[in-house]
């Protein structure tokens, strides 16, 4: 047996106390802090930061094996910031410039974030690679936000910074390439760092998926500050005795927003474990929260399916969750056996299923929309079905033995945010009807940058902010149902099924037009990717090599396998504009498959 | 890298993938991890938690965007290994 195996059967405290004696002992920062915990009140981060760095509280780093790797108190952070900024200044940028970072799980990513802000410029988090053979196209990835954030400056570590160099090739506006090391070589300026307003923009967030036109949200300071107040003081109820234990990637808005930001506003500690580090190893992160008695741990539910496929009982045996008050829940749909089946399996460990707290956010409203009631845990409602289908209505189940949907219930809008329904037409639904999911307040974006089109598809007269998700009010609390068909969530990654599309349309067989993508649902709610081509190639051979080109493009783009159909041509339906309706294309592929169970009803026409 | 190691290393690949793939197909050092095998993400995090465990190493995730084959796959694995 490998020494690897032999430490994570070890138990918990040698798991995680193994240091080698030549190493001086790494002490994580602690969770109760000097400073009086200050939670309202901040206009902007750096005032939220200058304040953080008093106390003795901040961020704390650890790698697969448990190990704490590096610590950040927000002391250094502010120092360390201020003191990037001021060799940033010596680009001479506008205030506002865009800084391109490639946003791994560390210190030297959240310092530059920060630094961005004292020196009044505006930093976006762009993602790792993460699958197999991902090469060429992570790089256009990293391309296409360059081009659409005009961005003067781009940084990345020394792990990814050949991909940038190559993906930053011919991006004209671009004035730097480099790593945060580089950066600190360059001679600081003289100056004093100018205060940020409300009204700046605190940074963007690209959200995932789009290649070729990824959409880069712009969220002012006041919008930032706005949400975050409404997460911990509404939502989480954050107080002196609060830790945080994260894995969620810094480039996901609830990764930067929900778990760096809101703790740093609250002056509370996080122990962070690289994304890649729980996907490969998911219970770190409990043991992680076991160990150093965190309290607040967000998850996508797919990461907590991935804790509870992965446990062991001997791991449970190790375990004390008892101090997790505050499990929320988001960023995907929340599928009610996904949260009974985690509760279920580590109860024994101590795991308490009033923690769960499903909530509803997108980044276009900085994070948060909605929150349940904290500790009350997860509740949801079995829905008819066929009322659901016929009237586009939430009805609560009558008799047994009908066929239903359980919904779970997200919650109420955070304070100064009104969430409403509409249908087809605009207009608002009432109570219990099913329409797509409006939301108005601060938080809301200022729009895509540089992107009036998609600006004006999502951000309706009024401000209300169209989420393209569907779902039904029911008592004043929010049911989210589904997501139009433009994007399918596969294991808690988010595709939109017109990249998947354009990439089909790229080869030299597919004309464009003839592809649509969409997502099917298994009987044990798994999504998988449907691709289905309208094609005239005559030989099998040929027929056969584009489907296996087509999925192992796929799977390069975007981690998934993928279903390829080849259908003759003008088996797709088109809208009378000529426009594929991929509803249209799903219904047709179920009804050729013959696939039960597919919820047409979730889904509303194309946007 | 001796040529040893790295056949050793192909060896344990094509055993611990062939338990993994779904298809029935024959797999050697020229296959495709992505067209011929389909492997899913989730059969992907538990081949590398298997490959750490069993040569006692880290693949830093930068490093698999250029693998796509069983070869490419084993000469990372020798070269990390031969590094640390």
């Amino acid at each position: 047996m490998s020494s690897t195996i032999t430490k994570l059967n070890a138990p918990l405290t040698q798991a995680f106390d193994f240091q080698p004696s030549s190493e001086t002992q790494l002490m994580p920062t602690p969770t109760r802090n000097t400073l009086a915990q200050r939670l309202v009140g901040f206009e902007t981060l750096t005032d939220a930061l200058e304040y953080a760095a008093q106390g003795i509280t901040g961020y704390n780093f650890y790698d697969a094996r448990g190990k704490l790797r590096s610590i950040l108190p927000y002391s250094l952070l502010r120092n360390n910031a201020r003191n990037l900024a001021k060799r940033l200044v010596g680009f001479g940028l506008e205030r506002g410039s865009r800084v391109a970072i490639i946003a791994d799980t560390s210190p030297e990513f959240v310092e530059l974030f920060f630094a961005c802000r004292y020196a009044g410029l505006v930093p976006f988090a762009m993602p790792v690679p993460v699958n197999l053979g991902s090469h060429g196209v992570y790089v256009q990835q990293l391309k296409g936000m360059l081009e659409s954030s005009q961005a003067s400056l781009a940084f990345a570590n020394l792990d990814y910074i050949n991909f940038l160099a190559e993906a930053a090739e011919k991006v004209t506006l671009l004035e730097w390439v480099g790593t945060p090391a580089q950066l600190n070589e360059l001679p600081a300026q003289e100056v004093t760092l100018q205060p940020n307003q409300p009204d700046e923009v605190a940074y963007l967030q690209f959200t995932s998926g789009s290649t070729r036109m990824p959409r880069g949200v712009v969220i002012t300071e006041r919008a930032l500050m706005c949400n975050l107040m409404g997460i911990v003081c509404n939502g989480l109820e954050i107080t002196p005795d609060d830790r945080s234990a994260s894995w969620l990637p810094f480039y996901h808005d609830m990764g930067l927003v929900g778990l760096v930001l809101a703790p740093m506003v609250t002056q509370i500690s996080v122990d962070y474990l690289a994304t890649r580090d729980f996907a490969i190893r998911p219970l770190q992160w409990l043991r992680l929260i076991s160990r150093n008695r965190c309290t607040v741990a967000f998850s996508q539910p797919f990461g907590l399916k991935l804790c509870t496929m992965r446990v062991r009982e001997s791991d449970l045996k190790e375990l004390d969750l008892s101090c997790w008050r505050a499990a929320g829940i988001g960023a995907e749909m929340i599928r009610p056996d996904t949260l009974r089946n985690f509760a279920e399996k580590f109860a024994s460990a101590g795991f308490n299923g009033n923690a769960f707290l499903p909530c509803y956010g997108l980044a276009e409203s900085t994070l948060a929309v909605t929150f349940s009631k904290i500790g009350s845990g997860f509740h949801s409602i079995q829905i008819d079905s066929k009322a659901l289908i016929d009237k586009r209505m939430a009805v609560r189940l009558q008799a047994e033995g009908r066929k239903s949907n359980e919904f779970v219930n997200c919650g109420r809008p955070l304070p100064g945010h009104i969430v409403k329904i509409v249908g087809e037409d605009g207009q608002p639904l009432e109570e219990r009807m099913l329409g797509s999911v409006l939301v108005q307040g601060a938080s809301v974006m200022s729009g895509y940058y540089n992107n009036p089109v998609e600006t004006e598809k999502a951000l309706k007269p009024d401000n209300w902010l169209d989420t393209g998700d569907i779902g039904y009010l029911y008592d004043g609390d929010l049911y989210i149902t589904g997501r139009r068909t433009d994007v399918i969530i596969v294991n808690g990654r988010n595709i939109r099924a017109q990249d998947v599309e354009e990439l089909a349309e790229q080869q030299p067989e597919v004309r464009s037009r003839e592809a649509s993508a969409f997502g099917v649902n298994d009987e044990d709610g798994s999504t998988t990717v449907v691709l289905v081509i309208e094609c005239r190639l005559t030989s099998v051979t040929e027929r056969h090599a584009l489907i296996k080109r087509l999925q192992q493009l796929v799977y390069m783009a975007f981690g998934v396998n993928c279903i390829v159909e080849l259908v003759p041509p003008h088996t797709l339906p088109r809208t009378s504009s000529g426009k594929l309706s991929r509803f249209a294309a799903r219904q047709g592929y179920i009804q050729r498959t013959n696939l039960n169970d597919q919820l047409a009803v979730v889904e509303s026409g194309d946007r | 890298m001796t040529d040893n190691n790295y056949d050793e290393i192909v060896q344990l690949l094509c055993d611990r993938l062939s338990s993994l793939a779904s298809a029935d197909v024959n797999i050697t050092a020229e296959t495709n991890l992505i067209s011929d095998l389909s492997i899913d993400s989730i059969k992907l995090l538990n081949l590398i938690m298997e490959i750490e465990d069993a040569f006692d190493i880290s693949i830093p995730i930068n490093a698999l965007a250029d693998v796509q084959t069983v070869h490419e796959l084993a000469c990372l694995i020798a070269k990390i290994k031969s590094a640390s």
